[in-house]
């Protein structure tokens, strides 16, 4: 086999790809049991159910429906996102052995798809030195890290389909004329536009803006405006068509759409236009202030060669320019869509900066050597200078903290399920009827809830903190629901983790709890600091 | 339509034995199973079907991974309401590659 230039160029590629994959992984390489906060247990469990039960749905299962039957508000009890990207997950979880490694890394390669599609399109319009440096700097990146570790699993990927979409309409309308045409770009463009509104929505409307401002840019320096209405109407129809497989979840995303937020929310002052992000106090305890500060997420290396890369840009505006300009005009359009009073998921567009960011960046740093024309003839030695100064800025900077916090995410074992909480679970899945409550006493609310929801999940059951209906009396005004419990109520003691903590205060209250009122129930399962009763009324 | 050379497919071979080495080597047989499966069912069927497009070998794989992850799992969470969803995903397979295949003979007559 003759080794071309392609060839190398793929491998390398592959490396720097393989390299993220091997990072990104890291938090369920040696541990592989599920973690992430409330977000990743309901794509997990939606997954997860599908793939362990056999079978799909239309109506939530009883222990979803728990929580999640009010999401979709065009039709209640059913799924709230589009059926695909949880049927991904499901697929490979059914086609691989174990339980959680599937679902993780199907996620995983998911959300590092942005570092194939950004390399592709980046490598089509500028060539590969931009394109490798841009993949290489995005595995690094903290914008993407952090609410990749949180949950946010289906909108990571999402914005992995912006430059997809963006490719498209470009390559269609800069190849289009009257007597020959690509009309296929803007077919793919419509079924990528679909799929994109399936994995989900925000980096939909992303999408949506993004065109809008490419094709004004375009349409601006080229005059001319491809209306072919036959090309236009077959795409639109494949988006239609693709949208109208799942009628309930597009409904959702219409509804929420049209819907005006029910919070009350001060309209911006006009400073905020002159910065990127939202104000950080606006979020403060649900994103840590860093993840609004460029030098934490970019690294302030970054700045001079962003600023350069724009002003090039600027200067230059080749079609290709406009490109990459129309998209981050269009992404600061997006972070100040409060202005129109789209308050919803505002500070969720951010974790999209480093994508438009670190192409600009890789750009801005080759370009230099172009402005020292003293030094013509040793224009491409100065890049290839350029291109390593980037690299080790990049694994000086960003690196040690991508891997800092991807190496210790969830190491802690009384934030993510033990082996014991697991074995129960699956005695509970097998055991328990699907309808069936499993109130779980042991770990603490504070802290440590997300874990109830966790043995919830791993066990396709509903399970409620026990305390939620007796000790905090969650239920006091509505006292049908806590005498539910209390009569049809499975029960499960869980010391497998508090027993972990130096405080022995939750272990001594439900140990004296068990032996007070549980003697005259039924002991159905005794392992590992774990028991499970099903508790019977006298 | 291009088809890929010969030896494009010898490199394919290669890079694609190297990335399932590579993930038994992160996450044992699970992580290389997983690994083949996302190739298998979101980009073989779509990058097939695609082939009957003017586009290069990088867009067709590239859009056939992005255009697999939405429609294999549409058709398959279809399939699943009314048979297991197992069976749903190998009919899926078998309906889209043939899909691609018939297109393709269509378009050489």
């Amino acid at each position: 086999m003759k080794i071309k230039k392609s060839h190398v160029e793929t491998i390398i590629f592959l490396v720097v790809y393989l390299f993220a994959v091997y990072m990104w992984t890291l938090p369920f390489q040696k541990n592989r049991t599920p973690y992430g906060e409330f977000d990743a247990i309901s794509h997990w469990e939606l997954a997860d159910y599908i793939a362990e039960t056999d079978k799909t749905f239309i109506d939530l299962p009883p222990f979803i429906d728990y929580s999640y039957g009010g999401q979709n508000s065009f039709r209640p009890h059913t799924l709230w996102y589009p059926p695909p990207f949880h049927t991904d997950l499901a697929i490979i979880s059914s086609f691989a052995p174990e339980r959680v490694v599937p679902v993780y890394l199907t996620n995983a390669v998911f959300a590092t798809a942005i570092l194939v599609s950004l390399f592709f399109v980046v490598r089509s319009l500028y060539g590969f030195l931009p394109a490798i440096l841009s993949s290489f700097l995005l595995s690094f990146s903290m914008r993407d890290i952090m609410p990749y570790l949180w949950g946010q699993w289906p909108e990571r990927f999402g914005y992995a389909f912006i430059p997809l979409i963006l490719y498209c309409f470009y390559f269609y309308y800069t190849t289009y004329s009257k007597e020959d045409s690509k009309p296929h770009y803007l077919y793919i463009m419509g079924i990528l536009l679909a799929v994109q509104m399936m994995v989900h929505p925000l980096s939909f409307f992303h999408s949506m803006v993004g065109l809008l401002v490419l094709g004004t840019f375009l349409f601006i320096k080229n005059r001319k405006i491809p209306l072919n209405f036959r090309h236009i109407g077959i795409a639109l129809v494949l988006f239609i068509f693709l949208l109208s497989i799942f009628p309930y979840q597009t409904g959702n995303v219409i509804k929420s759409f049209m819907e005006k937020s029910s919070k009350k929310h001060d309209y911006p002052s006009v400073s905020r236009l002159f910065h990127w992000a939202p104000e950080p106090k606006d979020f403060v305890g649900s994103v840590p202030a860093s993840y609004f500060s460029f030098s934490d997420m970019h690294g302030m290396w970054t700045l001079p060669f962003l600023l350069i890369g724009i002003a090039v840009l600027i200067i230059r505006r080749e079609n290709r320019d406009l490109f990459l300009l129309a998209w981050l005009v269009s992404l600061y359009l997006i972070l100040h869509r409060d202005f129109i009073e789209k308050y919803f998921f505002l500070h969720r567009s951010l974790s999209a900066s480093a994508h438009i960011f670190v192409p600009i960046t890789a750009i801005g740093i080759l370009s230099i050597p172009s402005f020292l024309v003293f030094l013509k003839k040793y224009q491409n030695i100065l890049k290839y200078i350029g291109a390593a100064v980037f690299v080790f800025l990049v694994l000086s900077y960003n690196a040690p903290a991508a891997y800092s916090i991807l190496s210790s995410a969830y190491d802690s074992p009384i934030i993510r399920l033990v082996p014991a909480q697991m074995e129960a679970s699956e005695w509970i899945k097998q055991n328990v009827p699907e309808d069936m409550n499993v109130s779980v006493m042991g770990p603490p609310w504070d802290g440590m809830g997300q874990m109830v929801y966790w043995i919830s999940s791993y066990s396709l059951r509903i399970s409620l903190p026990f305390e939620g209906f007796l000790t905090w009396k969650k239920y006091k005004d509505k006292p049908e629901i806590a005498r539910y419990h209390l009569l049809n109520d499975y029960v499960m003691f869980d010391y497998s983790q508090i027993g972990m903590l130096q405080d022995r205060r939750f272990v001594d209250q439900w140990l004296a709890f068990e032996q007070q009122y549980m003697g005259n129930h039924t002991l159905l399962y005794n392992k590992n600091n774990i028991r499970v009763y099903k508790y019977e009324p006298s | 339509m291009s088809l890929p050379k010969n030896e494009d497919f010898g490199f394919i071979g290669i890079v694609i034995a190297l990335i399932l080495v590579f993930f038994y080597f992160i996450l044992g047989i699970s992580g290389a199973m997983s690994a083949l499966g996302i190739m298998l069912f979101f980009t073989v069927p779509s990058y097939i079907i695609l082939g009957n497009f003017d586009l290069s070998h990088e867009e067709k794989i590239v859009f056939a991974f992005f255009i697999g992850v939405g429609i294999f799992p549409s058709i398959v969470y279809w399939l699943g309401m009314f048979i297991s969803f197992k069976i749903a995903i190998f009919i899926t397979f078998v309906l889209l590659v043939a899909a691609g295949f018939t297109a393709k003979s269509f378009r050489h007559r």
